[in-house]
């Protein structure tokens, strides 16, 4: 019964709406795999997904902010500030690896609900407050740091990005995980359904009788306990960690959390879009590395697909609007 | 006599299913003024819509002075005759100052004159004898200032027919008898100024006509002199009583809702018991605060002072999730914005309110969900193949159900009505007035705010009558008349106690 239905609502529209993403993805990989024959080896591949595992797990915090009808420009400098707190706590204090992570965990945390915290208490849109803590993020990181480099993280520490489980690296289980962790909250929890709601229409959402404000404070909390787990990966990755890495990560992952079909505007989306959103635009940036593409050239690239993946999901929206209207 | 500005033909307007204006036919005359007066919906905006050109009628013509037939209008035509409208808000630029606004949209030479401007907003306030500093930023101003401006803006502009929509509606009373002043001066000036207005003691002082409408109707046009409240009052609500309303049982004496001594914005000292079994309509013409009202009790608003009991316990409603808790729901006014989901499932939008008593540790029971959606889809009759239907794509009707079957499931026994019927076609309104009576049969309480006189009178067990703010009383069921209504609806009873 039900599946005649939906044989029979079948439309081409719908079709094309829900999976754009993937036929893209597909037209990509195949484009740059008859470009060059490298892309398409194993290792290349392998590469592109053990270089992505943080950018996903970020995309999975920032996509809670998203589907409540935001964004977090914030989580470069969030990413920053975790990255050398907890590079400081193991190197200089000496901390055990899970104290260390479990500070820099809070930390994350800590910064979503003043994000947050501010936006719903002095009611300012949530996006120009992340703005304005990047900032704060940005000063609060150097005085951790106090301008330093710090390397020589534990092994133990380290075991994020060399180790593997089953034959995966732990990184990437990781991302895994993350993303079934949010899969399972947007779609057996009535926190996630709460989530997308207020992304929807946040005043119906309220009137319904949803505590949109603490919703709106719980998302920036996840997003920051997210955003930790992914630097945790970015530093151990990086062996090193001074406060300038990390911004610019934000744009990135936001970039393929909208690609993916994230809306921050309509509280829709999927995590298994998401992916594809991450793994679009890796593909791309590791095709235009392969062809040897100017680093700046590549700048101008992702920017134009930045527009490009707002400018189709505000299309979309607007179709859809004037169907229902 | 004076020369004929305006004349409307045969006005007709259709909207798909409802017609808003039927036959009107109106003469404007220079150097008068023309009061329009109707309840909510008798098709005063859309009248002055159409003389703007903001909207085409369906037929009839307009002429203006010049004597061509116009078988519609647009906004830059229409301003050409000299036709400018004043909409209840204002349409200033609040940062910009007010010789900017005045002069706003015209050119005086290549660049921003500011000089000129300024003489211009002199000339304007010396004509009317008010002191407004030209370089005052508008948003500084208080209303009756900021109405001057755009009386002086529409000046500027030559005018020759003002239409002025509800202008004392934000004004206090010492400001009303200045604008009342200068509308003197603009009469003076041969400027033919259209009057809307539900406040009967205005008319009665500025007005040299009064045009009364109903129903989209055309009614009568009456010289203000040799009229008085009374018959005016009769040419609004002569109308006859034509829905059939479902038939109930007494409402208990129990009381499940009181309210306190309520005051927000926009209402104050409001007090009143709804019981058990029972509908309590809420009557008040545009701004008279029910909506504020209703808002403030489920905690949408917030309330100044008062308190709200349920069940005779004091009860904290201070957000929509705290009164869903304690048993008060709402059905807002605008289904669209406030009341669904529009781009998700009926599904979705029926467990929203109640997602929480249907989960264990956070998870939502699907299988429950689905009971629940499908048990009130189908009491409620709500038409759609399935539960996966987007709200968006219902009828009215059916959406308005939705939001009725969100808060039902939510367990509210008292539920607020916001205009229950608006925009529903005929057919779909007898469902939910029946709907309404099956809620009471079943011990719940119904709070109903609507403008539609027959489903004031025809649901009603008693009426909670509102006026600028104000309790006006409340009217038991042998008590109700349309006329008694509109009557306290417009302030008249209380004036005629103090006089």
């Amino acid at each position: 019964m039900k599946s005649r239905l939906n044989l029979k609502s079948f439309n081409y529209d719908k079709f094309i709406r829900e999976y754009a993403m993937l036929l893209i993805f597909i037209v990509i990989v195949i484009f740059f795999g008859l470009m060059n024959p490298k892309f398409l080896s194993w290792m290349n591949i392998s590469n592109i997904i053990v270089q992505n595992s943080y950018i996903l797990v970020v995309a999975v915090g920032i996509s809670f902010v998203m589907m409540s009808g935001s964004l977090d420009l914030s989580v470069g400098q969030q990413i920053s500030v975790i990255g050398v707190l907890t590079a400081v706590m193991m190197t200089v204090y000496e901390m055990p690896v899970w104290l260390a992570m479990a500070i820099g965990i809070l930390a994350g945390i800590a910064m979503g609900f003043f994000n947050g915290g501010v936006a719903v208490r002095l009611k300012i849109e949530p996006l120009v407050v992340t703005i304005a803590t990047s900032i704060v993020f940005k000063g609060v990181s150097n005085i951790i740091s106090g301008g330093m480099s710090y390397n020589n993280f534990p092994a133990s520490f380290r075991y994020i990005t060399t180790g593997k489980i089953l034959g995966l690296p732990v990184d990437v289980w990781i991302a895994i995980v993350s993303v079934l962790i949010a899969s399972i909250i947007y779609n057996f929890t009535y926190f996630g359904r709460y989530i997308k709601a207020m992304g929807g229409n946040i005043e119906a959402t309220r009137l319904a009788g949803v505590n949109v404000n603490a919703l709106r404070i719980a998302t920036f909390c996840i997003s920051g306990f997210f955003v930790a787990i992914a630097s945790f990966i970015y530093i151990s990755k990086l062996a090193t960690m001074n406060s300038s890495y990390g911004p610019g990560i934000e744009m990135t992952a936001m970039t393929a959390a909208i690609l993916g079909g994230i809306s921050f505007n309509s509280g829709e989306g999927k995590m298994w879009g998401l992916v594809v959103g991450v793994f679009t635009l890796a593909i791309i940036e590791n095709g235009m590395q392969l062809a040897e593409w100017n680093q700046y050239i590549q700048y101008v690239v992702k920017g134009l697909i930045l527009i490009l993946a707002i400018g189709f999901d505000i299309h979309q929206r607007s179709q859809r609007a004037k169907k229902l209207s | 006599m004076s020369e004929k500005v305006l004349s409307l033909k045969n006005i007709k307007k259709e909207y798909p299913g409802v017609v808003a204006l039927k036959d009107v036919s109106l003469d404007i005359y220079a150097g008068e003024v023309h009061a329009l007066l109707g309840e909510n919906g008798a098709g005063k905006s859309t009248l002055i819509k159409i003389i703007a050109g903001a909207i085409q009628p369906s037929a009839g013509s307009i002429v203006f002075s010049d004597g061509v037939v116009h078988q519609s209008m647009t906004p830059q035509k229409a301003k050409e005759y000299g036709v400018e409208v004043i909409y209840q808000e204002f349409n200033l630029v609040g940062c910009l100052s007010v010789a900017e606004n005045i002069c706003f949209g015209e050119k005086h030479g290549k660049f921003v004159n500011r000089r000129y401007m300024k003489k211009v907003a002199r000339e304007a306030f010396d004509l009317f004898g008010v002191d407004i500093d030209p370089s005052a930023a508008v948003y500084e101003l208080p209303a009756s200032k900021q109405q001057i401006v755009e009386i002086s803006k529409a000046i500027f502009r030559n005018v020759k027919i003002l239409i002025m929509d509800e202008p004392s509606a934000a004004l206090s009373v010492a400001e009303v008898e200045k604008m009342f002043q200068v509308i003197r001066k603009l009469k003076e000036r041969g400027v033919a100024i259209i009057y809307i207005t539900h406040r009967m003691d205005e008319l009665f002082e500025i007005s040299d006509k009064v045009t009364v409408m109903r129903d989209g109707e055309y009614i009568t046009t009456v010289q203000t002199k040799e009229t008085n409240r009374q018959e005016l009052v009769n040419y609004m609500v002569g109308r006859e009583l034509k829905e059939t309303f479902p038939v109930r049982p007494q409402p208990s004496d129990e009381v499940v809702l009181k309210v306190k001594d309520l005051s927000g914005n926009g209402f104050r000292d409001i007090s009143f018991e709804l019981r058990k079994g029972e509908i309590l309509g809420v009557a008040g013409l545009v701004g008279a605060g029910r909506t504020e009202m209703a808002r403030a009790i489920y905690g949408a608003d917030k309330k100044h002072a008062g308190r709200v009991y349920v069940n005779g316990r004091l009860a904290n409603t201070s957000s929509p999730a705290k009164s869903i808790r304690n048993g008060i729901g709402m059905i807002p006014e605008d289904r669209k914005q406030h009341g669904c989901l529009l781009t998700r499932s009926i599904l979705t939008n029926i467990s929203l309110s109640s997602l929480k008593q249907i989960s264990k540790l956070g998870f939502i029971n699907k299988k429950k969900e689905r009971e629940l959606a499908q048990a009130y889809k189908d009491e409620l009759m709500i038409k759609a193949p399935n539960l996966e239907q987007l709200v968006g794509n219902l009828s009215g009707g059916n959406q308005q159900k939705v939001v009725i079957a969100k808060t039902l499931a939510a367990n509210c026994n008292v539920i607020i009505f916001d205009e229950p019927t608006r925009g529903i076609d005929v057919g779909a309104k007898q469902e939910i007035y029946k709907l309404m009576a099956k809620i009471v049969s079943e011990g719940n309480a119904i709070l109903m705010i609507t403008s539609e006189m027959e489903e004031l009178i025809g649901m009603s067990d008693r009426i909670l009558v509102l006026h600028e703010g104000k309790s006006q009383g409340i009217l038991e069921k042998h008590e109700f008349s349309q006329s008694r209504i509109l009557e306290m609806a417009s302030g008249i009873s209380i004036e005629k106690q103090g006089a």
